[in-house]
């Protein structure tokens, strides 16, 4: 694409990345990039690999295979253990890269023995080595952002699921990550709680930061994203701006799958 | 808890037939044995309290990474701690004590050098191998529970962890166990009295708790239902003691996800 050159250096850029279970290829050469304040999403079908492409991005999955994983402007080398399996070289390299990518899920994974706060509160002491007094000051922020201010002092079991998910965007943001990364997070929702999770994500969209977000929200992905990615079957099928995606899909199976969700 | 009251027939009827019991216990029987042995019952009661106190305490330590092992490897590891586990749960832990005491402890006079060493003052002891005997049938029971425990935490919450770039120890320390200890919580009570009906077997390697001085108590008073009543009370009251702290501790913890 001509003037990407010129455009600042990607925080994100994988190159033929490779992922099976067992036999069955998941993953089979994805090149993904995300540059800085971009908004990708990935869309597709179940089974498309995108969830997977996803947790490769901070090694929740470690890759078959790689030709590049660079990941904040570090390359992230493999290795193979005697059977064979894939494993990160530099494992301290990996927890100092993670604790700058942002991670939110599907079924939300507060610590369901830890307030509201001390969720927010924990990796910025345990992982930052913050202050206490300053982590709770950045917890009050973030979860004042994300409309959870009341909520603080209460267990996860006792919020809804919209709330648990904004709590849980409260702490991913609560170690100042370069990246965002949302795998399905709206997914376990009940549907009236869907749109209070987006609203805080299309904020966060609007301020700039970069973001990489799987989605089923077609609505949402073709308001917010920069770029959408069409998965199918373990390879990128189509990617453009929503525009050529949702509107103009070339390929047959994009035609299909815009159809299916229609 | 809700309110109850004792104005009901059934209820006043239980509490009539509990006072006739405990009048009749302490007016129809022979009770004047007890001023005589007091002091030396409290002494035997402290050593029963001190053996479950802290085979409880050494052995939830040792089953904590038995317990982890099991979920993490590596397998050679993973292998010994199960074999253990399943060593432990498989016997009598009357014929484990009886194996430590009477065939290691006969052994140990035999090893060049430990007549001379420290550890002697204490091996010629009965408590110790009451100690080690409790303390790992402890570990043995609730290594296992602990390896289900382990396994049970939802992987998210620690893939949740993870993903922030917490270190492994960090997850283990501040997620992981605490998660894991909390969902053994109801069942741990229950365990704990488990173990502190299992420490009269001290008295059959001459460890003198509880169990063994109301044994010497009939033998030297020729009274038999007296002192048996007494120390029924006393570990009644011990279990409920039990029960009621570990009550007490689940209201105290957040529900679970």
């Amino acid at each position: 694409m001509p003037g990407r050159d010129k455009q600042p250096s990607p925080v994100i850029e994988v190159n033929d990345l490779h992922k099976s279970f067992g036999q069955l290829e998941v993953l089979r050469g994805i090149d993904l990039i995300a540059r800085p304040g971009e908004v990708i999403s990935l869309i597709g079908g179940s089974g498309s690999g995108k969830s997977t492409t996803l947790r490769c991005l901070n090694l929740l999955e470690t890759p078959s295979s790689a030709g590049l994983l660079k990941l904040l402007g570090e390359e992230v080398h493999l290795k193979f253990d005697k059977q064979g399996n894939p494993e990160v070289s530099d494992r301290r390299q990996l927890r100092r890269l993670r604790s700058r990518l942002g991670m939110v899920f599907q079924s939300f994974n507060l610590w369901p023995h830890m307030t509201l706060e001390q969720n927010v509160m924990e990796a910025q002491v345990q992982v930052l080595g913050r202050p206490k007094n300053e982590a709770r000051e950045i917890a009050h922020h973030l979860l004042e952002r994300v409309g959870l201010t009341e909520r603080r002092e209460m267990y996860p079991a006792y919020l809804s699921g919209g709330q648990q998910q904004r709590g849980a965007i409260a702490r991913a943001l609560a170690v100042d990550p370069e990246v965002m990364l949302f795998d399905e997070p709206t997914s376990a929702l009940d549907p009236e709680l869907v749109g209070e999770v987006l609203t805080v994500m299309q904020g966060l969209a609007e301020e700039g930061r970069t973001m990489i977000i799987v989605t089923h929200e077609m609505k949402f992905a073709a308001e917010v994203a920069d770029k959408v990615i069409f998965l199918n079957q373990g390879q990128i099928e189509e990617q453009g701006t929503p525009e050529e995606i949702f509107k103009a899909p070339k390929s047959e199976r994009l035609k299909q799958f815009i159809q299916s969700i229609n | 808890m809700p309110e109850q009251t004792l104005m009901k027939p059934h209820r006043l009827i239980m509490v009539l037939v509990a006072a006739v019991l405990v009048l009749t216990f302490a007016f129809m029987m022979d009770w004047a044995w007890l001023p005589k042995y007091s002091s030396e019952i409290f002494d035997a009661l402290w050593i029963t309290i001190a053996l479950l106190v802290s085979s409880i305490v050494a052995g939830f330590l040792l089953a904590v990474p038995i317990g982890l092992v099991q979920v993490t490897g590596p397998r050679p590891l993973a292998w010994l701690a199960m074999s253990f586990c399943t060593l432990i749960r498989g016997t009598p832990i009357l014929l484990q004590m009886w194996v430590l005491y009477y065939g290691l402890g006969s052994l140990f006079p035999y090893m060049p050098g430990l007549r001379q060493s420290w550890l002697w003052p204490y091996l010629i002891e009965a408590w110790p191998y009451a100690f080690v005997a409790l303390t790992l049938s402890f570990a043995g029971y609730e290594g296992e529970v602990m390896r289900g425990a382990f396994k049970g935490v939802p992987r998210g919450e620690l893939e949740a962890a993870h993903a922030i770039g917490m270190h492994p120890f960090t997850i283990l320390r501040r997620i992981w166990l605490p998660r894991a200890v909390q969902r053994v919580l109801p069942t741990l009570g229950g365990e704990l009295i488990l173990q502190l009906k299992a420490t009269p077997l001290v008295a059959t390697i001459a460890v003198v708790d509880v169990y063994a001085i109301f044994g010497r108590i009939r033998q030297e008073t020729f009274i038999i239902y007296e002192p048996l009543l007494m120390l029924a009370l006393i570990y009644l009251i011990l279990a409920g003691g039990i029960a009621f702290a570990f009550r007490l501790l689940e209201n105290k913890l957040p529900a679970r996800g």
